[in-house]
């Protein structure tokens, strides 16, 4: 679940973690550093994607994250099931 | 005094306290252990120190240059606990697997313990307490404090009820009891919540003015719909609860009599008070002003009402379908109510000459109000 925010966040923009960390702060899956990075790792690792280096005013230099095209592809298939699943809860029990 | 150790993350030197050192060690290698079978353990401790090294260098300024024990706590709360297996366990509120950090108790607040009262800080108007109790209930805290200045207004009891909760309910201070406050995020009242505060958020980011209609008629139906079913709650709870008790025939009119009294004796108070500055011939003590010897007056009349008037609702609930016998029943009620008025205020009348003079000079008053509109018509 966290792994499809998480590509739904990166396609958007070029992302760090602190910017990931607030965007879901606000919503129901809030979570930590301690849970991303792990998660990060593993789906550059399946290609998902990649990051490059930014320098900062503050502090060391950041892991700017994008989506790879294999990425891409995996979001849009998730959606894609995510709707479907959306529309047979919605329409289940209805008459 | 304590002693102070440097240390190097990813390439900055930082000093730290000597119990943040052993801490912050203590954290890397329960992350080193976590991660022994993850291919990228290197890569995810590398981040994690860098993403504790900025942290670090937030908390620094001109004058500081060392990292305090409780802030290297504090960070690697915030971090939270390695999570080894992300694919697995990686959940809403970031599942995590046991340990020992200070994380793992924030983490198993958010999800899911039970919840309870706490005062919150952030936001409050006087001591948190209208906060918590929202928190805790999941609503506006603008509902929470309208209850209690509608309490304090009709039943006097909100001013009192508050200066207990805000003595007896201790306030959330660290972040686990923050987390307690408002409990699991996940309800479906929460959620509600949300919704609405998102709303307007959500209808600006809608292109077209079809789809924002089509999405605002989804939401209110939603609304409605939920606000049908508690409605629908609350009837049947009464149907159920209600009590009903066959010696209401004469209990009514009696709780109607007493309350009638109150009422005018309030009145009559609040008249004398702001007419002579004194209640009933009695002068006021000297540092006690007038309005707020009438606003205590208030508080008082609400204090002895209130029951009475909850009485009274719960008769009328008691009644349930009120059925042509009852009809006689409100009629007396009706009577009495304005009979103890009638009588009361001819007794004022009698014994207070202020009183006297001022309903003496109500149809001179009255003639020079329609005076001063007619010429005031006539000049327009």
């Amino acid at each position: 679940m966290l792994e499809f925010l998480l590509l739904q966040i990166i396609a958007a923009q070029k992302v760090y973690v602190a910017d990931i960390l607030k965007q879901l702060s606000a919503t129901e899956f809030a979570t930590q550093e301690g849970t991303l990075y792990p998660l990060l790792s593993k789906m550059r690792r399946e290609g998902l994607l990649d990051y490059d280096w930014k320098e900062s005013e503050s502090g060391p230099p950041r892991k700017y994250y994008e989506l790879t095209a294999k990425g891409r592809e995996q979001l849009r298939e998730t959606l894609d099931y995510w709707n479907k699943i959306n529309g047979t809860v919605k329409n289940l029990g209805q008459k | 005094m304590n002693k102070v150790i440097t240390i190097n993350l990813s390439g900055t030197a930082y000093q730290l306290e000597e119990g943040g050192y052993d801490t912050l060690r203590a954290y890397l290698e329960t992350a080193t252990v976590r991660l022994q079978a993850n291919p990228d353990r290197d890569e995810i401790l590398s981040d994690i120190e860098r993403a504790i090294a900025e942290k670090f260098h937030k908390l620094m300024g001109s004058h500081k240059s060392v990292v305090l024990t409780k802030e290297v706590s504090v960070v690697l709360a915030e971090m939270g606990p390695i999570d080894a297996n992300p694919g697995e366990a990686a959940g809403a509120g970031g599942a995590s697997s046991p340990g020992d950090e200070p994380g793992e108790q924030k983490a198993a607040a958010a999800s899911g313990i039970p919840r309870r009262l706490y005062r919150i800080h952030e936001g409050a108007m006087i001591a948190g307490v209208c906060n918590g109790v929202a928190a805790y209930l999941n609503i506006d805290p603008t509902f929470v404090r309208l209850a209690f200045v509608l309490l304090t207004l009709l039943w006097g009891s909100g001013v009192l009820v508050y200066l207990v909760m805000a003595i007896v309910v201790p306030e959330a201070l660290s972040p686990e009891e923050k987390a307690a406050a408002s409990g699991n995020p996940a309800t479906a009242q929460e959620f509600i919540r949300r919704a609405k505060a998102g709303y307007y958020e959500t209808i600006k980011g809608f292109p077209d003015r079809k789809a924002r209609r089509e999405w605002k008629h989804r939401f209110k139906k939603e609304m409605h719909a939920n606000a049908d079913r508690w409605r629908y709650n609350w009837h049947s709870y009464w149907t159920e609860h209600a009590p009903v008790h066959p010696g209401i025939g004469f209990t009514l009119p009696l709780l109607s009599l007493l309350q009638g009294t109150t009422t005018v004796l309030w009145i009559c108070a609040l008249v004398s008070l702001l007419t002579s500055g004194s209640l009933f011939g009695v002068i006021l003590p000297v540092n006690v002003p007038v309005w707020a010897a009438a606003l205590l007056l208030c508080v008082a009349y609400g204090i002895i009402a209130g029951p009475l008037k909850i009485a009274r609702h719960a008769c009328y609930r008691g009644l349930g379908q009120p059925s042509w016998v009852w009809s006689f029943v409100f009629l007396l009620d009706a009577v009495v109510w304005l009979a103890v008025i009638a009588i009361l205020f001819w007794l004022a009348v009698h014994f207070f000459p202020q009183l006297r003079e001022a309903v003496q000079g109500v149809p001179s008053l009255v003639h020079q109000a329609a005076d001063d509109i007619r010429t005031w018509w006539k000049a327009k």
